[in-house]
């Protein structure tokens, strides 16, 4: 578990120097994710180190996520001013984006196994 | 007991350095048992906890600022946890790359839309430039909207709440529009709970299965690439 903390820490770290100096509009978690797909691909295997880690964090990615998610806090009185836009737009593009993906994909995938059963 | 007893047993309590984060525990913890007693998807964790830990902060007065540094010990992990999220993605990279054409088109389609959707719906009702370029960057994770809106005159924390709201939603909606438009596939639910609700949305396809999450955090990743370096290029283009 630590081994895989530190190795996921670690590879964070990277990402930010990256980020830093190269990649200014990539954040360091995302090009750390990259990172660490590119080495589980060099690899060929997860680990049980890393596996315990990531299955541990990504289990209480919702309570992570709470401290952000207060800052609702400070930036009320703007969302407040434009309530009935804001939501309107988020909630109505939602319900038309949501299960346009789920079929467009669906239906995609739908035709490549039928291409595969017709073979 | 005197009312100055209690007085200063709630002064200690709430200027102890372990407040912040014994909130955030304990505001969690509940909504845990909450979801799991009535397994009702408008009662997202997230979304519990957060209105827990706003209505405590309320109460006690401790300002943002205040409770975001001392709860920094949780929020950290949010990086690591993120980059995590590469073994899910590598464990089903078979599936993945068997479908590549088809999540590319998904992402692009789907992705574009609900940016374009929602600042049109957004501009039409009257919401002015900064609460707009804090809209767009809506559907990628908190750390990318909130560099993406910073950079382009928007509010960093008004599109952390955009980011939230949207990834409530989408997660509370996503079943009973997924089973409207007759969505059963876990690889196309999950990369419509990825691409429109990122992390709430992947948590949620975790719960739905292994395929399903795999798929969500592989939308999420990708529109988070997209509206990272795609929007910032739109963006500029409009703004000029």
């Amino acid at each position: 578990m630590l081994k895989g903390l530190t190795f996921l820490v670690l590879l964070q770290l990277c990402g930010s120097l990256i980020s830093q100096t190269l990649l200014p509009m990539l954040p360091g978690p995302i090009i750390g994710l990259l990172l660490l797909l590119g080495w589980l691909l060099v690899r060929g295997e997860i680990g049980e180190p890393l596996t315990q880690a990531a299955n541990g964090l990504l289990q209480y990615l919702p309570l992570l996520l709470v401290v952000p998610a207060a800052g609702i806090l400070v930036s009320g009185e703007q969302l407040l001013g434009d309530l009935g836009a804001i939501l309107a737009a988020l909630l109505l593009s939602l319900l038309v984006t949501v299960p346009l993906c789920g079929w467009l994909m669906q239906a995609m995938i739908r035709r490549i196994d039928r291409a595969r059963d017709e073979r | 007991m005197p009312a100055a007893f209690w007085q200063g047993l709630w002064t200690g309590l709430i200027t102890h350095p372990l407040f912040a984060v014994a909130l955030t525990l304990v505001a969690f913890q509940i909504s845990l048992v909450v979801y799991r007693r009535t397994r009702w998807l408008l009662l997202q964790p997230v979304m519990v906890s957060t209105a827990l830990v706003v209505a405590v902060l309320l109460a006690s007065g401790i300002d943002y600022a205040r409770f975001r540094a001392e709860a920094a010990p949780i929020a950290l992990l949010l990086g690591p946890a993120t980059v995590a999220l590469a073994v899910p993605l590598y464990r089903n990279l078979g599936r993945i790359r068997q479908l590549f054409w088809p999540i590319l088109v998904t992402l692009v389609v789907g992705g574009s839309l609900t940016v374009i959707l929602t600042l049109l719906i957004a501009h039409l009702l009257g919401a002015e430039l900064p609460v707009l370029v804090s809209m767009a960057p809506k559907s990628a994770t908190m750390p990318i909207a909130m560099l993406v809106a910073e950079q382009w005159g928007g509010t960093a924390s008004l599109a952390a709440v955009m980011v939230m709201i949207t990834g409530v939603a989408g997660t509370a909606m996503g079943p009973w529009l997924y089973r409207l438009a007759g969505v059963h596939s876990p690889a196309a639910r999950g990369l419509g709970y990825g691409i429109n609700a990122h992390a709430v949305g992947t948590v949620r396809a975790l719960e739905e299965g292994d395929e399903c999450g795999a798929f969500a955090a592989l939308g999420m990743s990708l529109m988070g690439i997209l509206i990272a370096v795609v929007l910032p290029l739109g963006l500029a283009l409009w703004l000029r």
